[in-house]
């Protein structure tokens, strides 16, 4: 396949990740298990022999959700529980969730209820990050976590698959870093939602079928793009649902080159590898503690480590000449930390622009002409 | 009866007058708390679980942030914290526990910081807060509590000692699961259990001294106490027409939650025989019972005695709810006073949102079957999410299982400008309508 034939695959599964998950399972009669984000590993559900899939917003209108959620609650969650709630899930064998957001539980909750023939597994990851038992704990949760699968399949998931598992998803991820660096250099123009539809297909599609195409797409860029005027962007933020396609497409539109993100639909799925050896749970214990100091999550409470000095340093790396904040309303952990972020930059005087994003959608012209004069406030301050 | 067009205007609630004492209790509380810094105080912060005996018993000065935000809302002096919160960018739809606790945070750093030369107004409650000599996290369910505590010692600059507890959501999905019980319960109740157990260590670290345990033996015996002879008040209002009402005991959350334990007994002892009396006299929480409601949802604190008198008007008594009912050592028999700290850890963990639907909502039709009510009112408060989580599902199974209607209104914790009085008319109007026509059903 050529590149554009890729990309467009990995978009058309990003598109409809639940019609990918009914083919799958029509060809292979394998189980489907869903999942919530953000800590969710992948690696156990595919070491079992299922499919693990991180369950996406939905595009569609909540209609049904409605007397399940309050409005005021984000998107992700509202989206959730309307799809459970209209049937959409019925190809799910199984949600496993370990996160534990409020709105999540409350999100879990209520889709526990209404699919009632669909086991739905907890796993409390403890969210307090730089205890002395958090590693301990983790391994525990992640053992618990083994053990409800091995009961729901009714088989053992041995070591051996389990490091096979972490092996194939190491390398998978690998592989969308060095995307990431080869835009960050210039040698590959990738686009924003290019870049999204590469990580959110990971999030769905069979590990090494993607893996497989992930490889022709790394070693189709072999052109180096021409250099280009425009501003260099750090896009920030934007948790458990991905930013909508148009709206990424907008701030490219203004003359924006995205060069890095801390996206869950970005960098922040695959920053950071399961150790490859010694006990696979205790690895993947490392792996959750790992993620966060890599790539810092206001999800989790860490003392010792800042999301805003992480921002700083990968923008310097990047050579971003600012970033656009991209919030979820009504994200409660975000703005929690936002007012850090905001504070920090300010007082670097690295400009940034916030962007409050809608299930429902945003007029975006209002938006576009934020973007343009952000883009050039960004201008004026490289030229002084 | 028409109810919509034809409200009796001018009833009162009928308040039961021990909890006088709570508000100079509380006061004294803050008093208290104001001067404990010019009396050499190490002054914790906290949220949520009542850890509050673990720390009055090792002479800290304990402060309680949602009840601060519910104090000055209810003094109506919220209002300037959370400009503040929002100035330093903490957005409007965060808890407004959070966001007016965090303002008095940001507030005091940029007064007591040297760096500012703005001169403090004594007056100021939002300034008036101290600043915490260390902090200690332990909320059970809302992922919220713990991140308000990080940033709240981000505010800080990360110079205040914080230690976290973990407190597990109770997912209650074994076939031996079920409240306080089950294999889930057990191993839940021994690992914040092991966490309190460290947290003391954390304490004498702080202290520099051993840590007291037999004044926290003292403590829990009388907490024990309190919280049966508060429990069997409660029970007592079973009786129609029901003494105390829903807004007598959120009044009295504070001495069973967080006031000194010294007083605490005694108010209790107080309130109870006011119940009984009241039993006694046929005297209820309104002037005329008509309707008997349950109310699910967390307090709106700027709105505590409009309520009251809002539902006694419409001869409504509230009798008991999910904040009230079930929480704050709410399970006293669970506590052994010589070794108190996994009773403790328990109490910790049945917060009224702490056990997943299928337990709560259980509980919840239990309580409304307890007190005969009539009808649910539902606070749905905006940023309160951990209350709102289950709200149609409880509002679903009310009607299903118990035949009875309810009412949801909009409001909030400590953010007044959430609340819409002609939405909350309105609805309960059409819910005591509802409740009518189903007698005449019956009748008929
Ligand atoms: S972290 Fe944010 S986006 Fe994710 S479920 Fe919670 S509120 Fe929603
Ligand atoms: S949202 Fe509700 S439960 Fe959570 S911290 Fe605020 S008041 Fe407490």
């Amino acid at each position: 396949m050529d590149r554009s034939d890729i990309i467009a695959r990995f978009a058309e599964v990003a598109q409809d990740p639940l019609a990918y998950a009914a083919a799958w399972k029509a060809r292979t009669g394998k189980q489907v298990i869903g999942s919530f984000p953000m800590n969710f590993p992948g690696e156990l559900a595919h070491a079992a022999d299922t499919l693990p899939m991180i369950l996406q917003e939905s595009d569609e209108a909540i209609t049904v959700g409605h007397g399940v959620l309050f409005p005021f609650y984000c998107g992700y969650t509202r989206s959730m529980v309307d799809q459970a709630a209209s049937g959409k899930f019925d190809v799910l064998d199984a949600i496993m969730f370990g996160d534990h957001c409020v709105q999540l539980l409350g999100a879990a909750d209520a889709i526990r209820m209404k699919l009632t023939d669909t086991r739905v597994i907890f796993f409390q990851l403890i969210s307090s990050m730089c205890d002395p038992w958090t590693q301990g704990r983790s391994e525990e949760s992640f053992g618990k976590l083994r053990d409800e699968l091995e009961d729901f399949i009714g088989a053992k998931v041995s070591d051996a698959a389990l490091h096979a598992s972490i092996r194939l998803f190491n390398k998978n991820r690998a592989l969308i870093r060095k995307l990431y660096e080869m835009r960050k250099a210039g040698t590959a123009a990738i686009r924003a939602v290019e870049m999204q539809h590469v990580v959110k297909s990971s999030m769905i599609m069979d590990k090494a079928e993607h893996t497989d195409l992930l490889q022709e797409l790394v070693a189709s860029y072999t052109d180096a793009p021409a250099a280009d005027r425009n501003v260099r962007l750090h896009l920030s933020g934007h948790f458990c649902q991905a930013p909508k396609p148009e709206l990424l497409n907008m701030i490219e539109s203004c003359g924006v080159t995205v060069v890095g993100d801390d996206l869950y639909h970005g960098f922040r799925y695959i920053s950071t590898d399961v150790p490859e050896t010694g006990d696979p749970v205790a690895g993947l214990a490392r792996w959750y503690m790992d993620r966060n100091t890599g790539v810092p999550c206001p999800t989790r409470v860490q003392n010792n480590v800042d999301w805003e000095a992480y921002l700083l340093d990968a923008m310097r790396e990047e050579k971003a000449d600012g970033m656009i904040v991209l919030m979820a309303k009504f994200c409660e952990p975000h703005m929690y930390y936002y007012p850090e972020v905001k504070e920090a930059f300010e007082g670097a005087g690295v400009p940034h622009l916030l962007i409050e994003t809608e299930h429902e959608g945003m007029a975006m012209e209002g938006l576009k002409t934020r973007v343009e004069t952000f883009v050039e406030i960004v201008k004026r301050r490289e030229a002084a | 009866m028409n109810i919509a067009t034809n409200p009796m205007p001018g009833k009162k609630a009928n308040k039961l007058s021990a909890t006088r004492i709570a508000g100079k209790l509380v006061n004294d509380y803050w008093e208290m708390v104001w001067r404990a810094k010019e009396e050499g105080k190490l002054i914790c912060w906290y949220e949520g679980s009542a850890i509050n005996p673990f720390l009055e018993a090792a002479d800290i000065c304990w402060v309680h942030g949602e009840a601060y935000s519910a104090m000055l809302a209810a003094r109506h002096q919220e209002v300037k914290a959370q400009q503040v919160a929002e100035e330093r960018g903490y957005m409007r739809e965060l808890c407004s526990y959070a966001r007016t606790h965090l303002g008095c945070a940001v507030s005091n750093q940029r007064l007591r910081g040297d760096d500012t030369g703005a001169v403090p107004d004594d007056d100021d409650l939002t300034w008036k807060l101290p600043a915490p000599d260390m902090i200690i996290s332990a909320y059970a369910y809302c992922s919220t509590g713990q991140q308000w505590d990080e940033m709240t010692s981000r505010v800080f600059g990360k110079k205040v000692p914080i230690f976290n507890v973990s407190l597990p959501w109770i997912w209650g999905s074994k076939p031996d699961a079920g409240y306080l019980k089950g294999q889930e319960w057990e191993e839940t109740s021994d690992y914040v259990t092991r966490q309190l157990n460290d947290m003391v260590k954390f304490i004498e670290e702080q202290t520099g001294k051993p840590y007291p345990w037999d004044r926290l033996y003292e403590m829990m015996a009388d907490i024990k106490r309190a919280s049966e002879l508060r429990l069997e008040a409660m029970e007592l209002c079973t009786a129609q027409p029901a003494p105390a009402s829903f807004f007598d005991w959120v009044v009295s959350i504070a001495p069973i939650n967080n006031l000194p334990v010294a007083g605490v007994k005694n108010y209790f002892e107080t309130v109870l025989d006011e119940v009984k009396a009241r039993v006694a006299a046929g005297e209820g929480c309104v002037p005329d019972e008509k309707y008997r409601l349950f109310f699910d949802g967390i307090m709106n604190w700027n709105k505590v005695g409009w309520l009251a008198n809002k539902f006694a008007n419409y001869d409504a008594a509230v009798i008991a709810g999910r904040y009230t009912h079930m929480a704050f050592w709410q399970e006293p028999g669970l506590i052994n006073p010589n070794d108190p700290v996994r009773g403790m850890a328990q109490n910790y963990l049945i917060c009224p949102n702490n056990h997943a639907s299928p337990i709560l909502i259980k509980l919840i039709m239990d309580l409304c079957r307890k007190f005969e009510v009539d009808g649910m009112v539902i606070h749905a408060s905006r940023t309160c999410r951990a209350f709102t989580n289950p709200q149609f599902m409880i509002a679903e199974t009310a009607q299903r299982e118990l035949g009875i209607p309810s009412s949801m209104f909009e409001g909030d914790v400590t953010d007044e400008s959430f609340y819409k009085d002609e939405v909350l008319n309105s609805r309960v109007e059409a819910m005591l309508e509802a409740i009518e026509s189903r007698r005449m059903s019956v009748v008929a």
